[in-house]
């Protein structure tokens, strides 16, 4: 087993990051007047992923929470450390199945809500293995 | 609560793995996998590497060949999954960055443990290691334990405790438990158990009348380094509870690197074992460059299957490389000197790349008549920077940059997705 190999691998693979670099030759004395105005290019993984270490992408099958603006197809960016809360939509697991469904903690207890009439609730205790894998907090919807 | 006084707060050492690490990552995408006996298995699906506790317990050995479990799997409903390193590596990763919120002082000691510098009392330790148990599960859902003591040879132990004893709940701080039960502990645990002791120096010490931990905490340390070394001498001194195996940043490169691979298909021709030959020694030049070592010299060889008694062949070659070198031109030339003794026809299955004698980089210019004239061009680093940049089959030197897959690649046929590092593969979750 090459277990070393893959450690290096692993750890030396940090997130790409766009540094901005000054390339344009500067003559002595006469500075590009656009160089005082560089940036780095937007991240979209810094408005997306608030910690890299909680945070799972996943893709969903199905349209039962079309309600919820979420498709066929689309993806979720899931963060496992934020705590599951009434109204969250949750990657739940449901009999060793992984299903996206609206967490509801009403007084009838807590009902995992599909966003689709075509689509029933679920009373959690009819169900025999429930826990919240993660919640989901961003949708990216392909038009 | 009152500060504690502060000669209660001392410094320790935290031990903290990832239990069946591989098993772990593969149930964290697919809970069908919980309660069930699950193994992954080797490079080319050859034989079982990590096994859940299920697994363990239906007396599947480690190393135990695929090939033979696979009949009974069904039956034993058994699961088998292919390396999926992708996988692992990122989820390594994952724990890595969160231990070192935990502590400034982390040692990645291999893909699935870390050492941690902690301080505290043994109450606030205990709360630590609870702490850190607890958040690696909810952030990442890989399972821990974790082991906190004065120095690192018994901070394994107390994980291991840890592991073992159910009602420690997978933490272990091991000055927090009774003196008698550490001593028991240590008076049931074998040598062999002991982390830097292995089976032949088990067999050694028993020879001295040393059979248990407690015996080699015990034991004369002088007369310990005088018939073995002082690497002895410090894991009896550790035993004690004495640091003295230093928290490492990063773990020193060792004076060798192996590439090595069976094929899921044997090769029988030069043009194939040239193609393996390139690829190894680039693999090489690049682990080189990476650390900013040079080696001196290169052995490659190749070998017939064990179960193959026909055909029994194993040719092999050293080459002291005309000077220090990481450059793949000059690797892959000396890789190829193999070639004239490949024997068309025979089934190899296996083959491998070895550079050794390595040495830093030097900082000084090799005396010009020794550089070849391609080499002060900088291939390798040029290479490993396109490859970064557009994949590792986006380039290489010859035969090994062939854009087509070479038909020895590995055999991962009951791999699950690489779900954390390609789109394509992405967990799938239902909404229906």
């Amino acid at each position: 087993m090459k277990i070393d190999r893959i450690q290096v691998c692993a750890l030396a693979s940090p997130p790409q990051r766009v540094i901005a670099v000054a390339l344009d030759r500067v003559p002595a004395g006469y500075p590009s007047p656009a160089q005082d105005y560089s940036d780095t290019k937007i991240d979209l993984s810094e408005m997306l992923i608030r910690d890299q270490v909680s945070t799972f992408i996943v893709r969903v099958s199905g349209e039962s929470m079309q309600g919820a603006g979420i498709s066929d197809g689309d993806e979720l960016i899931v963060d496992r450390s934020v705590k599951p809360r009434d109204g969250h939509v949750v990657i739940a697991v449901i009999d060793g199945e992984m299903t996206v469904k609206r967490l509801s903690t009403g007084p009838d207890g807590v009902v995992l809500k599909a966003e689709n009439p075509d689509y029933p609730d679920l009373r959690v205790a009819e169900l025999s293995d429930f826990r919240v894998w993660g919640v989901a907090t961003t949708c990216l919807h392909h038009l | 609560m009152p500060t504690p006084p502060l000669e209660a707060r001392q410094t320790y050492i935290a031990h903290v793995d990832v239990n069946s690490f591989y098993v772990s990552c593969e149930r964290a995408f697919d809970p069908t996998l919980e309660g069930r006996p699950v193994i992954v298995l080797s490079n080319n699906d050859g034989c079982a590497v990590a096994r859940s506790a299920e697994a363990k317990a239906l007396g599947i050995e480690m190393g135990a060949p695929w090939f033979k479990l696979a009949v009974d799997a069904d039956r034993i409903n058994l699961v088998a999954k292919s390396s999926n390193y992708e996988l692992y590596g990122e989820m390594s990763g994952r724990v890595m960055k969160l231990l070192g919120r935990f502590s400034a002082w982390v040692e990645v000691y291999s893909i699935d443990e870390a050492f941690l510098g902690v301080t505290g009392t043994v109450d606030e330790l205990q709360a630590l290691g609870e702490q850190i148990k607890a958040e690696v599960f909810r952030l990442t859902g890989l399972p821990v334990c974790v082991g906190i003591a004065k120095t690192k040879t018994l901070a394994k132990m107390a994980n291991k405790t840890a592991k073992h004893i159910k009602e420690l709940g997978g933490v272990c701080v091991w000055d927090r438990a009774p003196r008698t039960t550490t001593e028991n502990l240590l008076a049931r645990l074998p040598t062999v158990e002991i982390w830097g002791i292995g089976p032949r120096l088990t067999k050694r010490l028993r020879g001295l009348g040393i059979w248990t931990a407690k015996d080699l905490r015990d034991a004369d340390e002088v007369r310990i380094r005088d018939k073995f070394s002082i690497v002895q001498m410090r894991t009896v001194l550790e035993l004690r509870g004495i640091p003295c195996i230093p928290m490492e940043e990063e773990r020193v490169i060792k004076d060798q690197l192996i590439f090595s691979r069976s094929f899921s298909d044997p090769i029988t021709d030069r043009v194939g074992m040239e193609q393996v030959m390139g690829i190894y020694a680039q693999q090489a030049s690049a682990r080189l460059h990476k650390h900013q070592k040079q080696a001196k010299i290169l052995s490659a060889w190749a070998m017939t299957s064990y179960y193959n008694q026909h055909q029994d062949h194993q040719p092999a070659i050293t080459v002291k490389l005309p000077g220090p070198s990481a450059d793949p031109v000059v690797l892959t030339k000396a890789a190829k000197q193999l070639l004239p003794q490949i024997l068309v026809g025979v089934k190899y299955a296996r083959a491998g790349v070895v550079v050794m004698d390595l040495q830093p980089t030097a900082m000084q210019e090799t005396f010009e008549p020794f550089v070849a004239a391609h080499e002060a061009k900088q291939i390798g680093p040029l290479i490993a920077q396109i490859r970064s940049e557009h994949g590792v089959k986006a380039i290489g030197l010859g035969a090994a940059g062939l854009a087509q897959g070479p038909a020895w690649q590995m055999r991962r046929e009951m791999m699950s997705p690489r779900y954390t590092t390609h789109w394509k593969e992405l967990l799938r979750v239902n909404a229906a």
